[in-house]
């Protein structure tokens, strides 16, 4: 069918509603968990099978039959970028799966709770795998509709249903824009691949429609990459969703959006390159001021989180703007390196919040005291996303800046410098209460969190330090996707030449 | 034959209807219906550009993308009007300006 | 009918920008196919309706199976989403 990765996704993502019905019958209630965890532990295997056919090969082409075959023929178009990011889908995916083992346990549908799961880590994974303009569509589209159920998941609430609506309205505008973008790329060229479009709009930069084309393809993957103007969604749904279902969304759904941007921008619009690296570079500065400042304002533990992811959207999609390949590799470092903290993050809020059953910051004062460990797993995650030098954030935060200041655009990193000390101020106003504070008498009432939710917790707390400390291999991998991703000669010559 | 342009003008057109319809409508149902608008000016952009290849023939690549896209619209179309239900049984009104109680 | 000056500003401004895009769409033509790839021409299909329909299917069958099946499982997804959330919850007391 596809390759291996994605058919065990998308298989795993069947068989799950059958599981559930087998166990409905018997009763047992945890097997659909188990089973979609162990989905994702086997397409984690074939994914490694990949990744050492990939290093080999260069790039991987999946087509049809010879007659039928690209520019005119769907395909997947498979490098060092896309197995870097799927890597980074299917850890966070497996942890987070792990964790609603446990914390999902009171609520009703899990069945089709897991099969959501399984189906948006599909979904991501062929949108990066994606080699033609509609196939990326198609797995986007798959992506959207499993997150948009998945946000409105607990439809008893109120909430729910407002962030879910709005969310939906919004983010299927931007994809009715990306449609209409396709259609003026396909009218200017006649064929939808990747490949065949990079090759023919390589020299048309006095096109006034493609500039048009360039400003719709922005607004519409800028609605789901969190971008200033378009990111009011983002608060509501990141914290009207269930706990592991925000970490996925903030940790790996977001970033999504803006690499694709970037892919498309690189490989399509290579002739408009100057305008949009400074559109982005903009955009990415009001992002950034966007989410800090108004993150300083609030009292709503997983708001303040979700306007946090807002700001490192804003530091990802400038150290895209700066398109040089230690721009590229510190964004693509800075997106492992957010993945995993902003999980830890969402995952040990929803620890405290299941345990206490509120999401205000001024009664989770003191919880430290009766949730040590997850207290002391929040508080590395904190420190490491305040870019703190042992742990991760800070390597990444400084390879970004630095990277702006070799490509001369220094008023922009003496901004993300700004922003990164301003952030400094809430997250330490996290520990603080967390920590340093007397309890409350909602705090005092927690008791400590499940194993089977602090396992992923304490493995990605590990994660952080790990990577601060020995950063080295992220970078290599990372240097190696950006390569990939800006070698566009390799990418046209595989489908059209025939390699 | 019409022009190319006047076909490209009524997609750009019904673009920005739904656009309006989306900025500034209440009922949520027609919300619904301005995203549906917004998608089919994308749809009649496709077929135009497929019948305007070559003067009596057309291309089949725009009307297999404008038959799968019909589908997922219908597929959002589906989910949003679920949470349109729910939503009508937590406020009691269709009246998507009701919905404010999450600010700020 | 009361006059909002809002609305009554929404409308004028979409009225204006509709005015105005139209006139420059049709000022400044679109690059139709401008960019085609001279050596793949691609496969056409005459314009009589009682062939289009088995003549596009086909097409889809050969050249766009990667689409297809992929949009079998949105389509799965779709279905597991509605079931999501119309799902009854049971009263657990």
């Amino acid at each position: 069918m596809f390759t291996p990765p994605l058919d065990t996704l998308l298989v795993f993502m069947i068989g799950t509603p059958a599981i559930g019905w087998v166990i409905h019958k018997k009763g047992y209630p945890k097997v659909q968990g188990i089973y979609a965890s162990a989905g994702l532990l086997v397409a984690a295997y074939f994914l490694y099978g990949l990744s050492r056919e990939v290093s080999e090969k260069g790039i991987v082409l999946i087509t049809g039959p010879p007659p039928f075959n690209p520019p005119l023929g769907a395909c997947l178009q498979i490098d060092v970028f896309s197995v870097f990011m799927t890597m980074v889908y299917i850890i966070i995916g497996l942890f987070t799966t792990v964790y609603s083992i446990k914390f999902m346990e009171r609520d009703s549908g899990l069945t089709e709770y897991y099969t959501l799961m399984l189906g948006m880590v599909a979904g991501m994974t062929g949108v990066v795998f994606a080699g033609d303009f509609f196939t990326l569509f198609v797995f986007w589209e798959l992506m959207c509709l499993t997150s948009y159920a998945l946000v409105a998941f607990r439809k008893q609430k109120w909430e729910s249903i407002e962030a879910g609506f709005k969310y939906l309205i919004m983010s299927a505008a931007g994809s009715a824009t990306i449609l209409l973008a396709m259609s003026f790329l396909y009218g200017m060229t006649g064929t939808l691949n990747f490949a065949a479009l990079a090759d023919r709009l390589a020299n048309t930069s006095s096109e006034g429609w493609l500039y048009i084309t360039l400003a719709l393809v922005i607004v519409g993957f800028g609605i789901k990459a969190a971008i200033v103007p378009f990111h009011t969604w983002l608060p509501d749904a990141h914290s009207a969703a269930p706990s592991p279902v925000s970490a996925m969304l903030s940790g790996v759904m977001v970033p999504t959006g803006a690499c694709v941007l970037i892919r498309i921008l690189l490989l399509v619009f290579s002739s408009a390159q100057p305008a949009w690296q400074m559109t982005l570079a903009i955009f990415a500065v009001f992002t950034m001021f966007g989410g800090n400042l108004m993150a300083l304002l609030q009292n709503d533990l997983k708001r303040l989180l979700a306007f946090s992811t807002i700001a490192h959207m804003g530091y990802i999609v400038f150290g895209f703007a700066i398109a040089s390949p230690e721009g590229l590799a510190a964004s693509l470092f800075h997106i492992v390196n957010h993945a995993v903290m902003k999980s830890l993050l969402f995952l040990c809020a929803g620890a405290f919040i299941r345990q206490t059953k509120t999401r205000d910051l001024r009664k989770l004062k003191g919880i430290g005291k009766t949730m040590p460990m997850t207290s002391a797993a929040f508080t590395i995650g904190t420190i490491a996303i305040a870019a703190f030098p042992p742990l991760n954030g800070f390597w990444s935060e400084m390879m970004i800046i630095t990277a702006g200041v070799r490509a001369e655009m220094i008023i922009f990193s003496a901004l993300m410098l700004t922003n990164v000390a301003l952030s400094v101020v809430y997250y330490f106003r996290l520990i603080r209460i967390i920590i340093l504070e007397k309890p409350t008498k909602v705090s005092k009432k927690a008791t400590k969190a499940p194993v089977l939710m602090l396992i992923p917790i304490l493995v990605l707390a590990f994660l952080c330090v790990f990577i601060g400390v020995y950063p080295v291999p992220y970078i290599d991998a990372s240097s190696k996707a950006a390569e990939a991703m800006l070698n566009i000669g390799a990418y046209i010559d595989v489908v059209l030449r025939g390699l | 034959m019409i022009s190319l342009s006047y076909y490209i003008a009524c997609a750009v057109v019904l673009y920005i209807i739904g656009m309006y319809c989306l900025a500034s409508k209440r009922n949520m149902i027609k919300l619904v219906m301005g995203l549906e608008i917004m998608v089919n000016a994308a749809h009649v952009s496709f077929i135009a550009f497929s019948a305007y290849i070559s003067p009596g023939y057309i291309d089949p690549l725009g009307h297999s993308v404008v038959i799968m896209s019909i589908s997922f619209a219908g597929c959002v179309t589906a989910l949003a009007l679920v949470i349109v239900t729910y939503a009508y049984k937590h406020y009691k009104t269709l009246d998507v300006r009701k919905l404010r109680r999450l600010k700020w | 009918m009361e006059i909002n000056l809002i609305r009554l500003a929404g409308l004028t401004t979409v009225i204006l920008a509709i005015l105005i895009f139209w006139m420059l769409i049709v000022e400044y033509d679109f690059p139709a196919f401008k960019y085609v790839d001279p050596d793949q021409p691609p496969e056409l299909v005459e314009n009589d309706t009682s062939i289009i329909g088995q003549r596009v299917s086909r097409f889809l069958w050969n050249y766009r199976v990667i689409d297809l099946i992929a949009q079998a499982f949105v389509l799965f997804a779709a279905a597991a989403c509605c079931m999501a959330l119309l799902r009854v919850e049971e009263r657990k007391r």
